[in-house]
């Protein structure tokens, strides 16, 4: 999951953003919700039978 | 000039014949849009994700979609995870002719890493239309 959302964020930052700096941070900023959202949904479907 | 009159502008302008050879050039080898309009940087990142992604799809014994239906499934599913696999060119084509990486035996299947390899393909293709398409609107001048 933290290679997906790294190759993920790596391409979304590069094409997103004008700025090297805005880039950087959007490719950041995406690998979080990528890395947040995974293990929230996985912890709920955890408890789910 | 104010968002709507840089559109207008931008649609009276014809998107120029290289851009179209620059976009075939980014799907067929992932990166090698960027490449030659000498974004680097661009190339290097967007098109070695694509083919990281792709050949760790591989290693995890993912496998390729065809047109070749599965017994039991329908030929018709078949198609929009091809469209996905069909996005990495020429690595889709080359490892069609030589047969590698569509066997979907049970075998197969039967590995830890199948469906993640699986989503891994899938994902390489989706990733390298999303460059395709970056390096198409560098080359018609619609971003830097």
């Amino acid at each position: 999951m933290t290679l997906f959302a790294a190759l993920a964020s790596i391409v979304f930052g590069a094409m997103g953003k004008e700025t090297t700096q805005e880039r950087w941070l959007y490719g950041v900023k995406v690998f979080a919700e990528f890395m947040v959202i995974g293990l929230v949904l996985s912890w709920v479907l955890y408890f789910i039978p | 000039m104010v968002k709507t009159e840089r559109i207008e502008a931008e649609a009276d302008e014809p998107t120029p014949s290289s851009a179209w050879l620059i976009g075939a050039a980014a799907w067929f080898v992932p990166g090698l849009g960027h490449g030659l309009l000498k974004k680097w940087p661009r190339a290097l990142l967007m098109g070695g994700a694509v083919w990281l992604c792709f050949f760790i799809g591989l290693n995890m014994g993912g496998h390729m979609f065809d047109l070749n239906a599965a017994e039991g499934s329908s030929q018709l599913l078949q198609v929009p995870p091809m469209i996905a696999n069909l996005g990495t060119g020429a690595l889709y084509i080359i490892s069609w002719l030589l047969g590698y990486g569509f066997a979907d035996d049970p075998a197969q299947a039967a590995r830890a890493t199948y469906e993640y390899g699986n989503t891994f393909l899938l994902i390489a293709g989706l990733l390298n239309y999303l460059t395709m398409l970056d390096a198409f609107d560098i080359a018609a001048g619609r971003k830097s």
